[in-house]
């Protein structure tokens, strides 16, 4: 019983250690596809929630101010550090489950082009929502949202 | 209301309310499914919003309509389905009334499916957080994201029951030689043989004021949904 138990602390502590090391890493040694793709989807997440925020607050027509400013700021600066998390051998060939198209690695600059057009539309976003104004939220949220559409239409598989 | 071609061959068995939403429901899901293939999420939920007020209709009409559209008359026990189950081998038609014993749980399942699908929709976000439900703002982005995986899979389950529903009417019409095609279409079956008109369909009567109102408690329903409660 004791033995089982150290050993399994043994194993958490060592996987928490490598997780560390994985996490340290990072920033110099190249990580895995799979832990790219899981950052990457992670903050993709993280935008499409703060989307949601915005969205809700348009739906329910009162503004909070601080909210969506955190909300947009979220999103332009997750945004800002997503271009990162496509290196190649990041795609489907990689085997690991994405919905990132091939193209945006055989078509770099018309992704890099993508990105900075949203990441243009993301910053007025935060600007915008500093203004608390429902009227121009909502035309800036479509602004947005469009660029993320247009992207996606272009390099992200459609399930 | 006049009677076709055939007058004293026919029976009518379909109210014109049960018969319109079926074929309103065939095209709607059609529609629905179409529009959420394109992307066109406008198009998409004011047809989720129709469906819910024809399924909401459809569920008082079944308490306020004629004889065949009432659940009285059609949900039976577990009794009659086995026995309607080990009689359908038989290639002697069953001239039904309405809804057999089996079909009736079929429109019960049905409309439950049906019904959870769009409630599933109604708190749907999709993964970017740009287009959602009328009442996704009620519940958190992960919520919002599972319940469009419910949407996702109920449409399996929807399928699966419009392919048991299409088999058991063409099974229908080739092995018991009834279409009952024509008769969602028309209201009416042939007479059996020995059978009297106006002495075998009961009481296919139904009240205008019950239908209007049915059907507009199904339209405020889901007018007042498709605003997420605020009017």
């Amino acid at each position: 019983m004791t033995r089982t138990k150290f050993f399994a602390n043994a194993m958490l502590g060592a996987s928490a250690a490598a997780a560390l090391v994985a996490a340290a890493s990072s920033a110099t040694a190249a990580p895995s596809a799979s832990a790219t793709v899981a950052a990457r989807h992670a903050g993709f997440k993280k935008m499409g929630g703060a989307m949601k925020v915005l969205k809700d607050q348009l739906a329910s027509g009162s503004i909070d101010k601080a909210a969506a400013v955190a909300a947009a700021k979220t999103i332009a600066t997750v945004g800002k550090g997503q271009p990162k998390l496509f290196p190649a051998g990041t795609g489907p060939s990689s085997g690991v489950k994405t919905d990132a198209l091939p193209a945006i690695w055989t078509n770099k600059a018309g992704f890099a082009a993508q990105w900075s057009k949203f990441q243009v539309e993301a910053d007025k976003m935060v600007a915008v929502a500093a203004t608390g104004d429902a009227t121009r939220i909502g035309t800036q949220f479509k602004a947005l949202g469009g660029a993320c559409g247009s992207c996606h239409k272009q390099f992200r598989a459609d399930d | 209301m006049t009677q076709g071609a055939a007058p004293l061959s026919t029976t009518r068995i379909w109210d014109p309310f049960v018969r319109l939403f079926h074929w309103a429901l065939v095209l709607l899901i059609a529609f629905s499914w179409w529009s959420g293939e394109q992307h066109d999420m406008d198009r998409h939920r004011l047809s989720g919003y129709t469906i819910l007020a024809l399924v909401v209709f459809r569920v008082l009409w079944g308490f306020f309509g004629p004889r065949t559209a009432r659940f009285s008359s059609f949900v039976r026990g577990p009794g009659a389905v086995m026995a309607y189950v080990r009689s359908m081998g038989s290639r002697i038609a069953h001239a039904s009334n309405g809804h057999n014993p089996l079909g009736g749980w079929s429109v019960v399942a049905m409309l439950a499916v049906i019904l959870a699908m769009v409630v599933a929709g109604l708190f749907s976000v999709d993964v970017d957080g740009l287009e959602s439900g009328p009442l996704a703002d009620y519940v958190s982005f992960e919520a919002g994201r599972s319940a469009a995986e419910i949407h996702e899979t109920v449409f399996n389950v929807i399928l699966a029951l419009v392919a048991i529903h299409v088999a058991a009417v063409l099974f229908y019409l080739v092995w018991k030689r009834q279409n009952l095609i024509r008769a969602m279409v028309t209201g009416k079956r042939p007479l059996g043989a020995g059978e009297v008109p106006g002495e075998v369909a009961g009481d296919m009567r139904w009240s205008v004021v019950a239908a209007v109102a049915c059907l507009a408690v199904g339209a405020a329903v889901a007018w007042a949904v498709s605003t997420g409660f605020r009017f």
